[in-house]
């Protein structure tokens, strides 16, 4: 029987993009398949934290130094997708000093760079810090844009042959004579309308189907019979609307909820809490989990307290343990990862599973796994992923001194930079003219007509790709202006239909911030689509026809 | 030494009058002579000699005639309350503002929080007199919290377009939601002037004098007849233009042939003593150079009110620093002025301002902008002249049985007066006074911005935004201006040729005769 | 007291302003107060009176306190709401209970907007008691009892050809959409959207301020006066729309203080009626507006300033003498830059606004009126604050005072809290003025009756 491809990789976030990106660059035929958008699962809802491998030198040394040297890769190959704020552990009075010396051994122990600073050495750094913060030890965290990477990874595939179809659902895993042979996916309303029709079915078949969905993996396994007995657990994140730290502040003592923040772009991340739930998509988000992180954190950096929110989003970790294990608490459980053979493991071939992991160690795993999948294919092509820069990150140095060349205000060119990097010419460099379309992020037309291109009409992974709606006023000015741009490619129902969908994507995470500064925020947007622009009583939404002629035709109009 | 006020307790038999000082002119030397243009007035000057008064933990009364007692109560009314509750010593000095600790020790603040309150609803893009004119002025909204947000902490690019804001400060009432936008573009002005603006390029020169104004009034009115004489040339003014990028299109103001301060020492200072109701005047430089009559208005208004009016020695505001990016000279300026107001209101005294931007400043971007001791009670305890009087007296009553000679005023309400809430002021007290009309001339920015229309390159939108102003004052009746502020007075008669007056010296009129 | 008067307005909104001209026409001496400039620069200066009756949660019958979900968003079979209602004035009883429509009545609304035809000019739709369906900068048309005269030209209801015109630098919306999203809502005439470089001079980042000034100087433009440089460029797409444009919509930038001449000059050059797009915040209509609402002020006598927050307030002592016990509020607190000084008062409007004019304020513990300390009931678990849908019936676009048909702000017992005091506009609660298309309205209709029964007030 025809094929459709050598190996399908199943799953959008980090490691499967990753996967793919492996395989297609050792010459191997590969398509990618995603329900949602790319990173529509937990890599895009992740702290956005580069590990230095701090966090585990006391708990799990191996998995410190396997961050520390993915760190410096991906410092390297991602370039763009990284900014280096380096980190800080810092100590309160109430925490335990010996665990700071522990942290500090282990971090030695594992070559990860560890300074000590004083208080007042840690306050000068970050003048937010708490005045009673004792001192910290500075490590080379970093962080890092998942959005960006997972595109970085997709494009890079794709330059190398890969197809990579993002709302494509898989419906059933394809199991013929005890062997899995591929998937059929259903494809949903997304992307370009050029490729695919929206609603259809397809088979696709594969000498190999690689399951990359993370806390889905049990589902995905279930539908070729297998049992994968992940444990999704679940954490919380809040999204400060500034960055009160320039450097990742992570609490030093042994593992607990609520005790790290990220600068992250515009903006900082509050995390996290770790809380087992049972399906990945369907869990309770609740005010004290965001509470927790307000208060904890505001132990750290006491304007916490007072500062804005702009919404909060749970992830869900896709944890496994080995069978047998029976670790109580979540936050036990191992961060490792683990590669399922399923010829192995269940007697059923064609199928390798992967899961747990973290993502500073994506392309790790990722080149574990299209090993495995080399050899099972015979190809004997080596690794190339931690050499090869990703698209958009070679050549950065020459870019700050271009910026002016694009006629954008300084902040916002940089902006645009540190976005696109080496690609800063290719789409800025546009005719005609080029308005900023979310202020609050910097991000131009040019830069939103360059997703569109790439995502087609599904504004919500242009928002990924461009952070457009992700600032201030949380889509509330920009989302319908992003909407606007989808002219003339989609047709106005569409970009209706996509601008109702960001707009309630957006309004997801902001439920969690309705306070303060961002409930003001929520009622402007809302006078601003309703009252404004009638969206909530367009009358081509509602069911009965308007009787024109009954209301005022005006008056005399001279 | 000179630069002192020398007022010995020992002495103060033989100079009874307060806060006069017994060196000559004009007792303070500038304290800052911009780097390299020129040397300082006097030979043997320490460029950063301070007028030092007091302290008042010293004991001493540096400007009050009769030397009460510095823990003698401030005579405040007492139904106005201070907006903190502390508990009050030191006449009516707040202990809780006296061990601030400046996090930001760096000198330089990071506002990227200021950006939290902005629901970016851009009223103040509609707000900024400079975005109207010029398209190429993205407007407070960017500049502000935008710019700031976009910011992280090692960036430097501001961008350069905020060296175009004039300082009205006009986004910050248009604000619905107190973001502190123009302490935003003051440091984002200051952080550009020190990181990106060459310092010897013309315009930071040009910039530096500009903002230096009462340097160069202090050397020009020790021979104002030759300054006048001087400045009036039109080969000076090429020279400006060309060499300093000053604009020839407007003439420099006259200096007085007194200053104020002198007027002030040669009547032997305060006229009315009252322990209980003191007032210390912040005359500003312009009140002091060029408009003294401003000054006289005030004290002989203040006086007829029963105010024992006292005149510490001072700086310049800062207004002009701020707008130019100089924060450091602002800074020193502002240590004099800080320490010799507090100084004051431990006197009892509240700070009386009749420039509306030297008022603004004390009250609103001395605190935003520095740490400097007490500079929160300076802030709480200062003033508008009309302002004050109107809580505090009866001006209605006052003025109910006043007549004037039939004077029509074209009152333009400063920028800077908006801020305050004192755009309406003016109006209101003139409103029931028979024998003057006073007709609003409209909500826009006069356009001079203090020295923002000064330079050459910003004339043109300076005048562009002052048009509207100029039109409105053709059309109202009067033909004699009337405003708070002495810049915009400057472009009020540069504008139609009216001469410009003061409120107080309207007040003066209807209430000393 | 240096500084008093009968009534003391507090806010300087639709709802403050239009108290103060009522209080004022009694005969009242009346002070006006703004912490800041008034949020009408961010209105559309269309007064919408009542648009819709939206379903509520009540009737849906969803759970509005369940926990949110992961996997829930956005809309779950959204009702239609009632509307668009061609009679604002029949439907009021439909809304629920508490509603300031239901506290002050129809007339009221109705007195309301016959103050509003009485001192603003340039408005229409006074003629009929019908709502007029205006087209929206979303595509959508929308139901409203006043428009600006910028506005006329544009009416639904009108079935004359229409061209929509958007500035290619310009992000808000794109003019070909605007145009197919209007067909797509049934209109009655053939529209078509085109989207001109306009200024091409201009820097794309130029404040809306800097457009409407180049039209009402007609300043020349690269040589070529702003009028006829605009008209030179919508020209060549007369007749992209079926039977030659009859009437072409630009966005709301056409001019500020010449507005009129500038659409009489396009209108002339373009040979078809030329009328404006309301467009979001900020809105020079809405500017306009608040130009003509403040000379009303003037003309009326009310004294007015802003820049000054009103940060408390003083209470006149009970009749047994205790401290404030009556709740008569004796004079408010104005923070002039650090020093808190007392206006005093008879009668006390306070108009604040709402969630965005920063009259209710909220945090993580709870939802209050920060002037007076009204009571603003709401549940005291801050996840009842909103519903899934975005566009749903949020409980929150309903905060606000409560208050008795006088206006009097109500406790959480019910009881009248401060006696000589009248709420207006939308700080008081229980609209959802977004959906129902009725924050002009409200604002009239209490604002109305507050400024009337202060001035009773001071009267006994």
């Amino acid at each position: 029987m025809r094929r459709t491809t050598e190996v399908l990789v199943v799953g959008g976030g980090s490691t499967g993009c990753g996967i793919a990106r492996d395989l297609a660059t050792r010459g191997v035929d590969v398509t990618l398949v995603e329900k949602g958008n790319l990173t529509h699962g937990t890599t895009g809802r992740m702290h956005g934290l580069l590990h230095s491998g701090g966090r585990y030198a006391v708990a799990d040394r191996a998995s410190a130094r396997e961050c520390i040297e993915e760190n410096d890769v991906l410092r390297d190959i991602a370039a763009h997708c990284v900014e280096e704020t380096g980190g800080l552990f810092v100590k309160r009075p109430e925490d335990e000093e010996s665990y700071f010396q522990e942290k500090l051994a282990g971090c030695r122990a594992c070559d990860i760079p560890a300074e000590v600073l004083s208080g007042a050495e840690a306050r000068e750094r970050e003048p937010y810090l708490a005045t009673d913060i004792e001192k910290a030890i500075a490590v080379p965290d970093a962080a890092i844009d998942p959005f960006r990477l997972c595109v970085a990874n997709a494009a890079d595939a794709a330059d190398h042959g890969a197809r990579v179809a993002t709302h494509a659902e898989v419906t059933d895993v394809l199991v013929e004579a005890s062997e899995v042979v591929g998937v059929e996916v259903r494809h949903g309303d997304g992307p370009r309308k050029a490729t695919t029709e929206v609603g259809t079915t397809e088979r696709i078949t594969a000498d190999h189907v690689v399951n990359a969905t993370g806390a889905w993996a049990g589902q995905l396994g279930a539908m070729a019979g297998v049992d994968i007995a992940v444990r999704p657990s679940k954490g919380v994140m809040t999204v400060m609307n500034t960055r009160q730290v320039d450097t990742v502040v992570n609490r030093c003592r042994p593992k607990g909820d609520a005790d790290i923040v990220v600068p992250h772009e515009t903006a900082c991340i509050l995390g996290t809490t770790d809380e087992e739930v049972d399906d990945p998509e369907d869990y309770p988000e609740e005010r004290w989990e965001v509470d927790l992180l307000v208060e904890q954190l505001a132990e750290l950096l006491p304007i916490l307290r007072e500062a804005r929110t702009l919404r909060s989003f749970w992830g869900v970790r896709p944890l496994y343990e080995p069978p047998g294990t029976g670790t109580e608490d979540p936050t036990d459980i191992t961060r490792d990862f683990f590669l399922l053979d399923h010829a192995d493991r269940d007697g059923l071939p064609g199928m390798t599973s992967i899961v747990g992991g973290k993502l500073t160690t994506y392309r790790l795993m990722a080149e574990d796994i299209t090993d495995h999948v080399c050899e099972k294919l015979g190809v004997s092509a080596t690794c190339r992923t931690a050499d090869e820069s990703l698209p958009g990150s070679d050549d950065i140095g020459a870019l700050h001194e271009r910026m002016d060349e694009f006629g954008l205000r300084s902040p916002v060119s940089r902006r645009s930079a540190q976005r696109l990097g080496s690609r800063t010419d290719e789409v800025l460099d546009t005719d005609g003219p080029n308005p900023v379309v979310c202020e609050c992020e910097a991000v131009t037309r040019a830069e939103v007509r360059d997703a569109i291109d790439g995502a087609g009409r599904d504004l919500n992974a242009v928002r990924l790709r461009t952070r457009a709606a992700m600032g201030t006023c949380q889509g509330g000015f920009c989302c319908h202006r992003m909407a606007a741009e989808l002219e003339p490619e989609f047709d106005a129902s569409e970009a209706r239909a996509s601008l109702d969908e960001l707009y309630q994507e957006r309004w997801k995470g902001q439920r969690h911030a309705c306070w303060g500064e961002q409930l003001s925020q929520a009622m402007l947007n809302h006078m601003l689509h309703a009252t404004t622009m009638n969206r909530d009583g367009d009358p081509a939404r509602l069911d009965d026809d308007i009787d024109f002629g009954a209301f005022d035709g005006g008056d005399a109009w001279p | 030494m000179t630069g002192h006020d020398d007022s010995d307790p020992e002495d103060e038999e033989h100079h009874p009058a307060p806060g006069v000082p017994r060196l000559g002119r004009d007792e303070q030397e500038a304290v800052y002579g911009p780097d390299d243009i020129v040397d300082p007035p006097e030979a043997g000057i320490d460029p950063v000699t301070r007028a030092t008064g007091p302290t008042p933990d010293e004991g001493t009364d540096i400007a009050a005639d009769g030397g009460t007692s510095a823990s003698d109560g401030g005579g405040e009314p007492s139904e106005v309350r201070r907006a903190s509750s502390e508990p009050r010593s030191d006449g009516d000095l707040d202990p809780a503002n006296y061990d601030a600790v400046d996090v930001f020790d760096t000198g330089a603040l990071d506002l990227r929080d200021g950006s939290d309150a902005c629901y970016k609803c851009t009223s103040c893009d509609t707000s900024c007199p400079v975005a109207e004119v010029d398209d190429s002025f993205p407007g407070p909204k960017f500049q502000g919290p935008e710019q700031w947000r976009l910011k992280r902490k090692e960036d430097a690019d501001i961008d350069p377009s905020i060296t175009d804001c004039s300082n009205c400060m006009r986004c910050d009432s248009a604000c619905p939601s107190s973001v502190p936008l123009s302490q935003m573009h003051n440091e984002a002005r200051g952080e550009y002037v020190d990181e990106q603006m060459a310092k010897l390029s013309r315009e930071y020169v040009r910039n530096r004098i500009l903002s230096n104004y009462r340097f160069f009034a202090a050397l020009a009115s020790k021979t104002p007849r030759l300054a006048n004489f001087v400045t009036g040339l039109s080969v000076t003014q090429w020279a400006g233009e060309k060499l300093l990028g000053i604009t020839s299109e407007r003439e420099f103001p006259d200096f007085a042939e007194e200053t104020f301060r002198e007027w002030w020492r040669d009547r032997g200072g305060a006229q009315v003593s009252d322990p209980d109701k003191r007032v210390a005047y912040f005359h500003g430089c312009y009140s002091n150079y060029n408009t003294p009559e401003v000054g006289k208005a005030m004290v002989r208004v203040y006086e007829a009110f029963g105010y024992e009016v006292m005149v510490p020695p001072q700086q310049c505001s800062g207004t002009p620093m701020f707008a130019n990016g100089m924060l450091a000279d602002a800074r020193r300026h502002a240590e004099t002025n800080v320490e010799e107001l507090v100084a004051a209101i431990g006197e009892g005294a509240d700070v009386i301002a009749s420039c509306t931007s030297c008022s603004l400043s004390l009250r609103q971007e001395y605190p935003e902008l520095f740490d400097l001791h007490g500079i929160e009670d300076v802030a709480e305890h200062t003033f508008e002249a009309l302002e004050y009087l109107r809580i505090h007296e009866d001006l209605g009553g006052a003025l109910a049985d006043a007549e004037l000679d039939g004077e029509s005023l074209a009152y333009h309400a400063p920028c800077h007066a908006r801020n305050q809430g004192l755009a309406r002021q003016a109006r209101e007290t003139f409103a029931d006074v028979d024998g003057v009309t006073v007709e609003d001339v409209g909500d826009s920015c006069s356009g001079i911005s203090g020295t923002y229309g000064w330079k050459e390159e910003k004339y043109e939108t300076s005048m562009a935004i002052g048009a509207e102003m100029f039109e409105h004052m053709a059309d109202v009746e009067g033909d004699v201006g009337l405003t708070e502020c002495p810049t915009c007075a400057m472009q009020m008669e540069h504008g139609t040729g009216y001469e410009v007056k003061h409120p107080l010296q309207v007040l003066e009129a209807a209430v000393v005769g | 007291m240096a500084i008093a008067s009968d009534v003391l307005v507090v806010g300087g909104g639709l709802a403050g302003a239009t108290a103060a001209l009522a209080a004022a026409r009694e005969g009242a001496d009346v002070r006006l107060v703004s912490h800041k400039q008034s949020t009408l620069s961010q209105a559309s200066g269309l007064v919408d009176a009542l648009g819709y009756v939206p379903h509520t949660r009540a009737e849906a019958d969803d759970d509005p306190t369940a926990t949110p979900t992961a996997g829930r968003t956005g809309i779950r079979d959204r009702p239609d709401p009632d509307g668009p209602l061609v009679d604002p004035f029949a439907a009021v009883d439909r809304l629920p209970e508490g509603h300031p429509y239901r506290l002050v009545g129809t007339d009221a609304l109705r007195a309301g907007l016959t103050l509003f035809d009485e001192v603003v000019d340039g408005y229409r739709g006074s003629h009929t008691d019908r709502n007029a369906l205006v087209p929206t900068f979303g595509g959508t048309v929308k139901p409203t009892a006043r428009y600006p005269d910028a506005v006329a030209a544009g009416l639904a209801s009108d079935d004359r050809p229409m061209l929509v015109v958007g500035f290619r630098s310009l992000t808000d919306f794109d003019a070909r959409q605007v145009a197919a999203r209007l067909e797509a809502t049934g209109v009655p005439f053939p529209v078509a959207g085109v989207e001109v470089a306009f200024p091409a001079a201009f820097r794309d980042d130029a404040a809306v301020t800097r457009f409407a000034r180049a039209l009402d100087r007609d300043e020349a433009i690269d040589g070529t006066p702003a009028r006829r440089a605009l008209a030179a460029a919508v020209e060549p797409h007369l007749d992209a729309v079926e039977g030659g444009a009859a009437r072409i919509g630009f966005p709301a930038f056409l001019g500020d203080d010449a507005a009129s001449a500038v659409r009489a000059d396009l209108a002339d050059h373009l040979g078809a009626d030329v009328f404006e797009i309301p467009m979001g915040p900020p809105s020079l209509p809405g500017l306009r507006l608040e130009d003509r609402l403040y000379a009303a002020l003037e003309d009326a006598g009310v004294r007015y300033e802003t820049g000054n927050p009103v940060v408390g307030r003083e209470l006149a002592d009970g009749a047994d003498g205790r401290d404030g016990a009556s709740g008569r509020v004796e004079s408010l607190l104005v923070d002039r830059m650090g020093t808190e000084v007392p206006y005093a008062a008879e009668a006390v409007v306070l108009a604040t606004g709402g969630l965005v004019g920063k009259g209710i304020h909220s945090d993580r513990e709870g939802v209050r009126e920060p002037v007076l300390g009204c009571h603003v009931p709401h549940p005291a678990e801050r996840y009842e604050w909103y519903v899934d849908d975005a566009l749903g019936d949020q409980p929150y676009a309903r905060f606000g005072v409560d208050a008795d048909d006088r206006l009097r702000p109500l406790d959480a017992d019910g009881a009248v809290q401060f006696p000589n005091v009248r709420v207006a506009g939308a700080t008081l609660g229980g609209a959802d003025v977004a959906r129902e298309k009725s924050a002009s309205g409200v604002s009239l209709a209490t604002g109305l009756v507050a400024g009337r029964e202060a001035a009773a007030e001071v009267a006994r």
